[in-house]
């Protein structure tokens, strides 16, 4: 052990003594090898973005990974039960969605049924009821606009992790005040451009309410949906509308739990929700299980390829490291001279490679993580998940791995030629 | 005084295409410790095999080589470079110092080498010891491109001496010098038998090798006393 350490450090030492020596051949060798690590390195961040884009989407709509969804089924009396339960708790939300119309009063909305405002979604114009009856709708079009009222428990950025859609222009709900009788709404993108489109008047029509509601508008998210959607606190709906109306299955609610994967919540939602004749189902986000297997394929596909470019820096290292072993055969035939084993002098070129190959990879690192910043910093208003963009640090990882493994590809053939050369290259000398 | 080399019959003969050559035809030599030895010889007479197979760079073909009693004829390559390490010290015509590296850091070369590991303070210790026995210490630092011949062989000197070596191998360590630095090369080779290190000199120099214990000629491969007058 003792001598294995000798030979590392001397190893090394030498090493070190020889990179600082040749600087040129040194950079030259650095500059082969670069692109090749910087391709891995970008591979792997670029992988580990896209992973993130791409999960992060499906976080807004489906909720983060492990997340549990708790469907409840419309009916009386669920709502209560569900709010008794998850009241004042932090580890699970409960979300209730309902139609609402914000604007004048008497008209047809126009996106009825919360249509997207670019999509039409063909409305009938006609009044449909529990009982199956159709009646047309005696309603005159104005300007009302359709929305997917949701109302929350909790902050459900813990379950879902909605993006601030330029945050200096408004603000998620808090959680923390009084209520307020005024309702206040936080709109999603689509319901933002509806009423930047459409000028109505702050009139909220729900249906079972006690009374219209002079809602206000408090900020904009990016909820990923492609419907329009307004976000309300449960408490400041309430005030207007009764808690056994939010799940009557006439006025078309949809109510849902979200919780963490451990919470007790589950448990007591599901005995009780049981006890009222109600079946619930629960699913559980699984969105990075699911696409790991196409994740995994389109990064194999780019690793190879950077694989390719690695290789050509590889065979850079490999032919400047063999001239420079031509160049030192003097030195090498002295050092055996001296005492050096075989196999220190191999560890002498591989430790030069190898910190090479680790000198590139770390300029490759800082390129990248600097790139990175530049393009947060340049296209982080347009593409909001490049915002505060943390850098991936298994792409460093990567880019360690990659210059390691190129310094030892591209010194083992120079090592095993520096071992064999003669002592008697200087008594010849 | 102790016997530190002993070769008894040593052979060696070089393959050639048509015919094989006979380099050393039944050499007999020993070195004793402190005790100082010449080879001189034409060019081409064996004298250089004769030092690598002393310094365990090549194997004899016939005959045994006892290094302090121990026979060493057949030692496997990683045992012959720890004693390479160990017990002697190489001094060769071209100094062979490495550029970019200072006279201090050429000389701890020879301890630097995977047998052992010293610490940075001892191992300064020692290469400021083996500079100062060959009268070059304030040179520590210089590189040597900024060194004359003769204190370049003389940082040559140093780092066979910085591991204590029992013998002292030189190959025409004046060869490429004047003869007053050659003299002052010799004189310093010379100091280290005083402390015990037997020493063999191979060279062409009649002065140099009559200033040493005795004088052998190699002549065609076979090893001879010169009678001193």
């Amino acid at each position: 052990m003792r001598r294995l350490s000798g030979r590392f450090r001397s190893a090394l030492v030498i090493g070190l003594q020889g990179i600082r020596a040749r600087k040129l051949r040194t950079l030259l060798s650095m500059v082969s090898l670069f692109l090749g690590v910087l391709a891995v390195v970008v591979v792997q961040a670029g992988a580990s973005i896209a992973e993130r884009a791409l999960l992060a989407n499906v976080e807004l709509t489906n909720g983060i990974d492990g997340t549990k969804n708790l469907y409840v089924p419309p009916e009386p009396g669920a709502a209560s039960a569900v709010l008794d339960t998850v009241e004042g708790r932090p580890d699970a939300t409960a979300m209730i969605v309902l139609p609402a119309i914000i604007g004048e009063p008497g008209v047809r909305p126009v996106n009825e049924g919360a249509a997207p405002f670019d999509e039409n979604w063909g409305s009938s114009g006609e009044i449909c009821f529990p009982d199956g009856t159709c009646q047309p709708n005696p309603e005159p079009t104005g300007q009302a606009v359709e929305v997917r009222l949701t109302a929350l428990t909790g902050d459900v950025r813990a379950f879902r992790p909605y993006r601030p859609y330029r945050p200096r222009h408004g603000q998620w709900l808090d959680f923390t005040t009084m209520p307020a009788m005024a309702p206040r709404l936080v709109l999603n993108l689509e319901a933002a451009k509806g009423f930047e489109r459409y000028r109505v008047p702050a009139e909220m029509r729900v249906r079972g309410a006690i009374a219209h509601i002079t809602p206000q508008f408090v900020g904009v998210i990016d909820d990923g949906d492609i419907q329009p959607r307004a976000y309300v606190r449960m408490d400041e709906l309430v005030t207007w509308l009764p808690v056994n109306t939010l799940t009557d299955p006439g006025t078309g609610g949809e109510l849902q739990v979200l919780m963490t994967g451990s919470t007790p919540v589950e448990q007591v939602l599901t005995s009780r929700l049981t006890g009222l004749g109600l079946q619930v189902g629960v699913q559980t986000v699984d969105s990075l299980e699911r696409q790991e297997d196409e994740l995994a394929l389109i990064r194999l596909v780019f690793l190879a390829m950077a694989g390719l470019v690695l290789l050509i820096g590889v065979a850079g290292i490999l032919n400047v490291g063999l001239a420079t072993v031509g160049e030192r055969i003097e030195e090498f035939a002295l050092r055996r001279a001296v005492g050096t084993p075989r196999s220190l002098l191999a560890g002498i070129v591989l430790a030069e490679t190898l910190l090479t190959g680790l000198l590139t990879a770390a300029a490759a690192i800082g390129v990248s993580v600097g790139g990175l910043k530049l393009v947060s910093m340049m296209l982080g208003d347009a593409e909001p998940f490049l915002q505060n963009m943390q850098y991936p640090w298994d792409a460093g990882l990567a880019g360690i791995v990659a210059g390691l493994i190129a310094g030892i590809l591209g010194g083992f053939v120079p090592a095993l030629r520096a071992a064999r050369i003669p002592i008697a290259s200087v008594m010849r000398a | 005084m102790t016997v530190l080399i002993d070769l008894t019959g040593i052979t060696k003969v070089l393959k050639g295409q048509e015919q094989d050559r006979t380099i050393l035809s039944g050499v007999d030599l020993t070195v004793r410790a402190g005790e100082s030895v010449a080879i001189v010889g034409r060019s081409g007479s064996g004298k250089s095999t004769l030092l690598s197979i002393l310094g365990l760079f090549d194997r004899p073909d016939e005959g045994s080589y006892l290094l302090a009693g121990q026979d060493i004829s057949r030692l496997p390559e990683r045992r012959a470079a720890k004693l390479r390490s160990s017990h002697f010290g190489f001094v060769f015509q071209r100094f062979f110092l490495l550029k970019h590296l200072t006279a201090a850091q050429n000389v701890a070369m020879a301890l630097v080498n995977g047998q052992g590991w010293l610490p940075r303070r001892e191992r300064r210790a020692r290469v400021l010891e083996a500079l100062d026995q060959v009268g070059i210490a304030h040179l520590a630092k210089n590189r040597p491109a900024r060194m004359s011949g003769g204190e370049q062989q003389r940082v040559a000197i140093a780092r066979a001496l910085v591991r204590r070596p029992v013998v002292l191998l030189a190959d025409e360590p004046t060869g490429a010098l004047d003869t007053e630095t050659g003299t002052a090369v010799i004189e310093a080779l010379l100091a280290a038998t005083t402390r015990g290190c037997g020493l063999v000199l191979v060279t062409h120099d009649r002065d140099h090798a009559a200033r040493m214990d005795r004088t052998l000629d190699l002549v065609d491969g076979v090893l001879t006393e010169r009678v001193r007058a």
